[in-house]
């Protein structure tokens, strides 16, 4: 190895060259600050967001569970009313890595459909967003005002960020346990209503050689999502508001506590499949829908479409609501874990802000949300596009007929996704589920996550009533 | 010429009066030599190669500097400077902390690993032969050559998928083979989902996808080594263990030393096989890598500030462990120059 010295004159061309670049350093923030909205047409009762008669406008939707040609249905029910507007749909896995350089320089898509892992976290870009109201304000392409054809309280309650309804969230998603009606009759099981009753079911279970139960180390999670649902049926409203606000023991209510430890009594007992923290949650979800080795599995609506290809045939999949500790929560019956999802938000700075808004409106139309709830046997936010028979689905009938049953009483959360501590808590729940850790530690660990975040003074606070 | 010696056009006197001297249109006789040929090759294999670096390398380096300084969100152009919060906030934290010790036993584990294995095999197939006749190696060598290669060639994150399915407690060839063989623990054994075995796992994965390449690299270097010289060490009678690590090992040091860093280069990013194997972080964040803590906090959380000041901190680590190489390979006297000619 030769000797190089590290002498003066290395010295100072090295400094001169740094120096050289520093103009650089920001590069990353610079860039045009992008063209302000298309001209914008003159509104008419016809065209309320006075979108301009001829262009394009750009949707990236999340390519997921529910794909993304429902929004091309809805961008060709908007060509047709307006001939000289296009829809351009760019499917994405990765909304966030995606679109991060757009919202930086100025130039973001004029319609999103923020959903998915990789979904950009509402805290980030709220401040960037369109207030949705003046949409559910208009008439629909059938002629009927959008706030009296959609569940208007569901979309305020999932879109409205500190006072702004920032983002429309399409799908309905009903919260449950689905199981194989099938497998269910053929041995004269009835799904379970309680913690307790889960537990008994276990043990009948096992008897057949099954387990009651199983999870995916992605998706361990979904557990922690029906042991809140469960606390806040049982608790009452306090629960929900304790959690959301992010409270020192919000963990710790008695409510919280019954619940996780309906779910360990059950782990304890075997009757949580195994295995699960190391296996990848699709095929987790396939040992339950193809193979059939548990019985139940906690998820969203989107589970039927998700599993499409890998459902034994006649599954006959049906779900039944989240178990309450007891036998009389506080909640009525009925309650159920329910809210709208798959949120599209308008950013302000969009070229074609306008077109963007009109896109949502053709979506929230009987056309196009009919169409949703054919091709995804899943419910939109839009009331009565499906009929009794659920298009062929016993899932779809079944969510319907769970979301009849609650009414008024559907219940739903957002601190989970607003401050982004879905990974953490995947940590806790992989532990907790696979019998490596208590539910009282479970409840500490996930306690220590929310603290994390409500003592970080950087985070804005969500102020939820 | 000899007009400028100021002398008759007969022969020079002697001494001479004045030195030759230079011409004096020096620029002009460098401007002639510039040809075409020159400037482009200036151009193609200096300029633009330099423009590129600056531009993809050197650039976003200064500015992931300059923004870890900030605390700018991402997905907004604007910023204010916090000073030295960023690393501050991140050196507190504990997932980050595991992080880091995550993958400073990466870069501390995997390149010996890989070292080792890869400096046995390649002189098992260059010199590790028959005791007799010529130095070769073992037979078969050739094929071994070919087939270690293949993990190499794979691309790193169908690797990664290949395994988490190859693990898979229900339906995995691991555990359909172990329990096979009649070892009924390992029925449903969740091979990265185990707090002890997530971590051993993907160093397994790690290390079986670059043990090939560096083997290929190091015979090439051994067989930059005259064979007189193993014959002479054979005939003072050397058996196979004394000659590679007396021999062999420090006639390639340097090889050795550059493959150490790359590997520690590897080993502290780790990214595709931690995202791939587990991608929410292994149990109790074990398998967790400053990577993937980087693309979190970038964009789930949206604070570029931090993740920039994450990723210097790793920029960091790296040169801190070649530093640290360096030495070591210094101090084991690497700084005698040995020629073999």
């Amino acid at each position: 190895m030769e000797n190089t010295s590290f002498g003066r004159r290395t010295l100072i061309t090295g400094s001169l060259a740094a120096a050289a670049l520093v103009p650089l350093a920001s590069c990353a923030t610079g860039g045009s600050t992008g063209t302000s909205s298309a001209s914008a047409g003159a509104s008419s009762a016809d065209n309320p967001f006075g979108m301009a008669a001829s262009g394009t406008v750009d949707a990236v939707i999340f390519n997921g569970g529910y794909k993304t040609d429902y929004v091309d249905f809805a961008g060709t029910q908007l060509t047709k009313k307006f001939s000289g507007v296009t829809v351009k749909v760019s499917p994405s896995t990765q909304i966030a890595q995606e679109l991060q350089p757009r919202f930086v320089g100025g130039n973001p898509p004029d319609i999103v459909d923020n959903s998915g892992a990789g979904a950009i976290g509402m805290s980030t870009i709220v401040d960037q967003l369109e207030d949705l109201t003046s949409v559910l304000a208009v008439n629909s392409y059938e002629g009927k005002k959008l706030s009296d054809t959609v569940y208007e309280a569901a979309i305020k309650s999932a879109g409205t960020y500190n006072g702004k309804l920032a983002a429309v969230n399409y799908a309905m998603t009903i919260y449950a346990y689905w199981y194989s009606a099938w497998l269910f009759s053929a041995n004269g099981w009835t799904p379970p209503k309680t913690w307790a009753e889960a537990l008994d079911l276990g043990a009948k279970a096992k008897a057949k050689n099954k387990y009651l139960m199983l999870f995916g180390k992605e998706a361990a999670t979904y557990y922690l999502t029906t042991l809140i649902a469960s606390a806040i049926m049982e608790g009452g409203n306090d629960v929900r508001l304790s959690l959301e606000n992010l409270k020192p023991d919000c963990y710790s209510q008695q409510a919280v506590v019954d619940s996780f430890k309906g779910l360990e009594a059950i782990i304890k007992a075997g009757y949580m499949k195994p295995g699960g923290s190391g296996t990848q949650f699709t095929a987790a979800q396939a040992q339950w829908s193809n193979t059939q080795d548990a019985l139940l599995y906690p998820s969203g609506g989107w589970i039927e479409n998700e599993m499409k290809s890998q459902t034994k045939a006649d599954f006959q999949l049906t779900g039944c609501n989240e178990f309450t500790v007891t036998s009389s929560p506080k909640m009525p019956a009925g309650s159920l874990h329910a809210t709208a999802g798959e949120p599209f938000v308008v950013p302000s700075k969009g070229a074609n802000m306008a077109g963007g808004k009109e896109v949502l409106r053709a979506m929230l139309s009987n056309a196009a949300a009919t169409n949703f709830a054919k091709t995804r046997l899943a419910l939109t936010v839009v009331k009565d596009t499906v009929p009794a028979d659920g298009f062929g689905s016993t899932a779809l009938v079944s969510q319907s007929k769970l979301l009849a049953a609650a009414g008024n009483n559907t219940f739903s959360w957002q601190f989970i996704d607003y401050y982004g501590i879905n990974k953490a808590n995947l940590v806790v729940m992989n532990s907790f589920l696979e019998g490596q850790m208590s539910a009282d530690d479970a409840r500490k660990g996930l306690q220590a996550i929310v603290d994390k975040v409500a003592n970080d003074s950087s985070v804005k606070k969500l102020q939820v009533s | 010429m000899s007009a400028a010696f100021g002398g008759a056009s007969g022969p020079t006197p002697w001494p001479v009066t004045s030195l030759p001297r230079a011409p004096k249109h020096r620029a002009g006789r460098w401007r002639r030599n510039l040809t075409f040929d020159k400037i482009s090759l200036f151009v193609v294999f200096l300029g633009l190669p330099l423009a590129l670096y600056i531009t993809f390398v050197v650039s976003p380096l200064i500015q992931a500097v300059s923004y870890s300084f900030t605390d700018w969100s991402g997905f907004t152009p604007d910023f204010k400077p916090v000073g030295f919060a960023n690393y501050v906030k991140i050196l507190g934290d504990d997932t980050f902390q595991k992080a880091m010790y995550n993958n400073a036993l990466l870069a501390v584990v995997v390149p010996l690993i890989i070292i080792v294995l890869s400096l046995a095999l390649a002189t098992m197939v260059t010199v590790g032969g028959a005791g007799t006749g010529q130095i070769r190696g073992i037979k078969g060598a050739g094929f071994y050559r070919v087939i270690s290669f293949f993990p190499y060639a794979v691309p790193a994150i169908a690797i990664g998928i290949m395994w988490n399915l190859i693990f898979d407690p229900s339906s995995g060839l691991v555990n359909g083979i172990l329990t096979g063989l009649g070892f009924s623990s390992f029925h449903l054994f969740p091979w990265l989902g185990n707090i002890h075995t997530a971590m051993p796992t993907m160093m397994f994965v790690i290390v079986w996808g670059f043990v090939g390449f560096y083997m290929v690299l190091f015979i090439a270097a051994i067989k930059g080594i005259p064979a007189e010289i193993f014959e002479a060490a054979r005939i003072d009678g050397a058996g196979r263990l004394r000659t590679a690590l007396s021999i062999t090992l420090p006639l390639i040091r340097e090889n050795v030393q550059t493959a150490y860093i790359y590997l520690g280069i590897m080993a502290i990013d780790a990214f595709v096989y931690a995202q791939a194997l587990n991608p929410q972080g292994g149990p109790n964040n074990s398998t967790l890598t400053m990577s993937q803590e980087l693309l979190t906090t970038a964009f789930q959380k949206g604070e570029f500030g931090v993740a920039c000041a994450m990723g210097v901190i790793m920029g960091l680590m790296t040169v801190l462990f070649a530093a640290l190489v360096f030495t070591v390979n210094r101090g084991t006297g690497g700084r005698d120059r040995i020629t073999l000619a």
